[in-house]
């Protein structure tokens, strides 16, 4: 089954329906994802900016990311559940659209960069080696993912003009 | 009606419609809008999260606030810039439509709240900056912020769905 055929049949099935025609819907689902779109940025700006070495660097970077990591994690599967409904209320202007699916891939990269190998860095801390440090090397990657997290946002407005 | 007179003047300039007639200003202006949003009110939260009294990356509340502040701010400038350059693609529009002018108020609310906070229990921080839970106005502060800020997003998506535009 193509993407197109896929869309179509899921546009037609009752539950998209009831989500597109029940006006206060969209609007309040794009409402709770803007919202845990905050709390990504926000967290990702203390932890990432925490590992670029100009935030909060007297304190320890396990903490920092201990801090923030799990609001991260929730804030992803708030933006998860409600991104899915809004595609299944509209599946057309989002399955058939590239933008949405570079999105995609952004988002899968960022948050699997920042549940596993940010993650991984709190775990490394709980088995011992407290004083942790990043390398200066992986400063740019901490700028990157600040920037991969605006261009999602980016991508985000631009599928409602594709 | 000199509001009426002032709109459209701001309607007419050019700025106004060479964002109106582009295909791409308004959603980057958007964009910008989102981005600008999010630093706000995912900074404002760290802080507001600390009032109301859940613990955060460092203990000394102060220091949250006045490390926060400069990004808070900074972002706030551009949000207010892109969503004027947004309201001045449209002046009539928005200023005829309620969730925009709620939007302002609501605005104004966390504006109030942000100046009460600082003129009372902001100035004793130093009897409460290791304190947790923090007093009652501190957390009563916080607590509005969350709603004002959650609130101000809720009417601003609206905004979009409900904008009925004047050509």
């Amino acid at each position: 089954m193509s993407m197109t055929s896929f869309s179509d049949w899921l546009y037609a099935t009752q539950f998209s329906t009831a989500l597109r025609e029940t006006t206060w819907v969209i609007p309040n689902l794009q409402t709770i994802h803007i919202i845990a779109i905050a709390v990504v940025i926000g967290s990702a700006i203390a932890t990432e900016l925490r590992m670029a070495g100009i935030f909060a660097t007297d304190r320890p970077l396990p903490d920092v990311l201990h801090r923030y990591l799990p609001w991260m994690k929730w804030a992803l599967v708030v933006l998860l559940l409600t991104g899915a409904l809004l595609v299944i209320a509209e599946p057309g202007r989002t399955l058939n659209n590239t933008l949405f699916w570079i999105k995609m891939a952004l988002v899968a990269g960022a948050s699997l960069v920042t549940l596993r190998a940010r993650r991984s860095l709190v775990l490394a801390t709980a088995g011992g080696s407290s004083a942790i440090t990043v390398p200066e090397a992986s400063r740019g990657l901490s700028w990157l993912m600040l920037l991969v997290w605006c261009a999602i946002i980016f991508c985000g407005r631009f599928i409602a003009y594709a | 009606m000199s509001i009426d007179t002032t709109l459209q003047q701001i309607y007419d300039l050019p700025l106004s419609a060479s964002i109106r007639e582009s295909v791409n200003a308004f959603p980057l202006l958007e964009s910008l809008h989102v981005v600008g949003l999010a630093v706000v009110f995912g900074t404002i939260l760290i802080v507001d999260l600390r009032l109301v009294g859940v613990a955060s990356h460092r203990r000394e509340a102060s220091r949250l606030i006045r490390e926060l502040l400069p990004y808070t701010w900074i972002a706030f400038v551009l949000a207010v810039l892109t969503g004027i350059g947004m309201f001045m693609s449209n002046a009539l529009s928005y200023a005829a439509n309620t969730y925009f002018l709620l939007k302002m108020v609501a605005l104004m609310v966390a504006g109030l709240n942000m100046a009460w906070f600082h003129s009372t229990a902001y100035r004793r921080i130093s009897e409460w900056d290791e304190t947790l839970p923090p007093p009652r106005a501190a957390r009563f502060a916080g607590f509005t912020s969350l709603l004002t800020w959650m609130v101000v997003i809720f009417l601003g998506r609206w905004i979009g769905f409900t904008l009925e535009m004047v050509w």
